[in-house]
């Protein structure tokens, strides 16, 4: 029996073992990228990389992948990297486990520029898409009611330490919700570093129309997201009553009026009709004795 | 008369002579625990706005916490001005199983009690099964606190639909009326009971749970009111739930914390809601499982043949 146990024991874990390692077959292994290592494609693949990858996968290099089992290894890792461009494209395509498929949300051409993304970390590679350190950055912003825009300047830390004007950068405006920031709109600085975002009638406030509006500089800079305290710029939100008394024979407490009145009616009626019923058999029999 | 007056005057004395002795002794007695309170160690303390404080330890009390009826009661008044929603991406899930490991945990329900459960579908015979948790659909309409002959379960003005296990007398009206299955009944002592012996009933959590009373869902009501996401929802490795305020138009992932807007969701990824036939109108909506993430790896039995 034991033995028998020990046996099975042995076979699970060469079968997890035999699990552990993601088999691509040979002929897709081999197969070449179609897309061309460049600039363009590699930012290409940067994009679809933050919306779909990172969640799990984390910033390449900074290992704060999710802890999930197996885990999902970083970007610049050798595990990663050892993978040839067929295999990358494979395990993209089909996932396992864990891993979702993209079969049928990201188009091939763009899982190959996810290819050429992973290929900008490999150490054999020349990094087509550097990263800059990012920059500390500040943001000045203030609402104006009346013209409902909001005005925002920016500027940045050069390399003197010196703060100049932060000129063609985006910066994106976000409405504070329930249970995180909703992204409104984004709006480009001018050659002064400044910039007027005009808000969207269609925004929703809280009860008086007030919105909390958080402004943010993408990445690449390093600022504390601006907060602007509540301004009176959205619509009221709507609070429509949500509960219509209409329980039926529940409790005294949620009944309608006219029910309790038309049972209460009734059986007072009941009750009324007997009562005279029994004064009238009560009266006959009186004026039968008074005879 | 003179006797009458000394009597008193002697009576005075007495009777302030004590009480000056009663005044002094306490004062002493105060001025001695003074003493010693102030020369207890300090403790470094979080201020609920997030401010860090040292207080002597020798002066901490524990906080008021609301009692029963102080809960029962806001508890039936639900979250000012909000509509609370959730969208499930069918697409999304895997059968991880977290939401309900976190459901369960949160609200000490035993491992075959759900109030979130995923279950296997198939809707017709030639297409593909997917996989679709299911929580209380908070209907707008509910059939379930209708019958309820107590009082024990109803529905609060943000939307949601609780039951009050202290008032509940375990009839199981409520079971039979809702047609979404998703009330259960406490037929054993709940999971880990001996731990909660004693805690404040948590008319928002439904805990401690208590034998012989309904159990539901109820969107995490306790860490709503904290500002929080539901436990399903936040505890979703793939992206599954999205959950937010109706009243303003956004739902949070619960897994990316991204926000958008739920009336864009919905109808961009034609959202549908669960047998609406039945007029009941829930509250929780279904983004169809097109292009799923994941294949499906359970097993279907073939009801359609």
């Amino acid at each position: 029996m034991k033995i028998k146990l020990l046996f099975a024991a042995l076979v699970f874990l060469a079968q997890q073992g035999m699990a552990q390692e993601w088999l691509v077959p040979e002929d897709q292994k081999s197969v070449q990228n179609p897309s061309e290592y460049n600039l363009d494609n590699v930012k290409k693949g940067k994009d679809l990389y933050l919306q779909s990858c990172k969640s799990c996968h984390g910033d390449p290099g900074k290992n704060n992948a999710l802890p999930l089992v197996p885990p999902p290894p970083d970007f610049t890792s050798d595990i990663m990297q050892a993978n040839t461009d067929g295999e990358l494209f494979y395990k993209i395509t089909h996932g396992r486990g864990g891993m979702p498929q993209f079969e049928t949300t990201i188009s091939e051409d763009d899982r190959w520029r996810l290819v050429n993304y992973i290929r900008n970390f490999n150490p054999e590679n020349e990094p087509v898409l550097v990263e800059e350190p990012p920059k500390k950055a500040k943001i000045l912003a203030s609402v104006n009611e009346e013209q409902r825009q909001v005005e925002v300047f920016a500027e940045y830390q050069d390399k003197d330490s010196n703060y100049v004007v932060l000129a063609e950068t985006p910066i994106s405006i976000g409405a504070k919700k329930a249970f995180g920031t909703l992204p409104i709109g984004q709006v480009l600085t001018n050659d002064e570093g400044r910039a007027e975002y005009h808000i969207p009638e269609s925004l929703i406030g809280d009860e008086q129309g007030m919105v909390t509006l958080v402004i943010d500089l993408g990445e690449g800079f390093i600022n504390e997201d601006v907060v602007l305290d509540a301004a009176k710029v959205g619509q009221p939100k709507p609070t429509p009553k949500l509960i219509q008394k209409e329980v039926l024979w529940s409790t005294n407490e949620n009944i309608q009026v006219w029910l309790l009145l038309s049972y209460l009616a009734a059986v007072l009626g009941a009750w009324g009709t007997i009562g005279y019923v029994v004064f009238l058999i009560f009266k006959i029999s009186r004026a039968g004795k008074q005879e | 008369m003179e006797n009458k007056s000394r009597r008193n005057f002697v009576k005075k004395l007495g009777v302030s002579v004590g009480a000056a002795g009663l005044v002094g002794g306490s004062s002493l007695l105060s001025s001695c625990t003074q003493v010693e309170t102030a020369s207890g160690d300090t403790i470094k303390l979080l201020t609920s706005s997030g401010e860090l404080v040292e207080v002597n330890k020798a002066q901490l009390k524990p906080a008021d916490m609301p009692n029963l009826t102080e809960q029962q009661k806001r508890g039936r008044k639900g979250l000012p001005g909000r509509k609370f929603v959730m969208v499930i991406d069918l697409s999304k899930c895997r059968n991880a199983r977290e939401c309900m490991k976190g459901c369960q945990k949160h609200h000490q329900l035993r491992p075959e009690q759900h109030h979130i459960n995923v279950l296997q579908m198939q809707d017709a015979e030639d297409t593909a099964p997917y996989y679709m948790p299911k929580p209380c659909q908070h209907c707008d309409n509910p059939p379930c606190t209708k019958v309820c002959p107590v009082n024990a379960t109803f529905k609060r003005e943000d939307g949601i639909v609780l039951i009050d296990n202290e008032r509940c007398i375990g009839c199981r009206f409520c079971i039979a009326a809702c047609p979404y299955s998703a009330r259960v009944f406490n037929w054993f002592e709940p999971r880990d009971a001996e731990k909660y012996e004693g805690v404040t009933y948590n008319i928002e959590a439904n805990v401690p749970q208590k034998k012989g009373t309904i159990s539901k869902c109820l969107f995490s009501a306790d860490r709503l009111r904290d500002g929080k996401l539901p436990t399903c929802v936040s505890s979703c490795p793939n992206g599954v739930y999205w959950f937010g305020d109706q009243n303003e138009d956004a739902v949070t992932n619960g897994t990316t914390h991204e926000t958008v807007s739920f009336s864009k969701l919905v109808r961009d990824n034609a959202a549908y809601t669960l047998m609406p036939e039945l007029g009941t109108k829930p509250r929780v909506y279904y983004l169809p499982p097109k292009d799923r993430a994941f294949p499906f790896q359970g097993e279907i039995e073939d009801h359609h043949s």
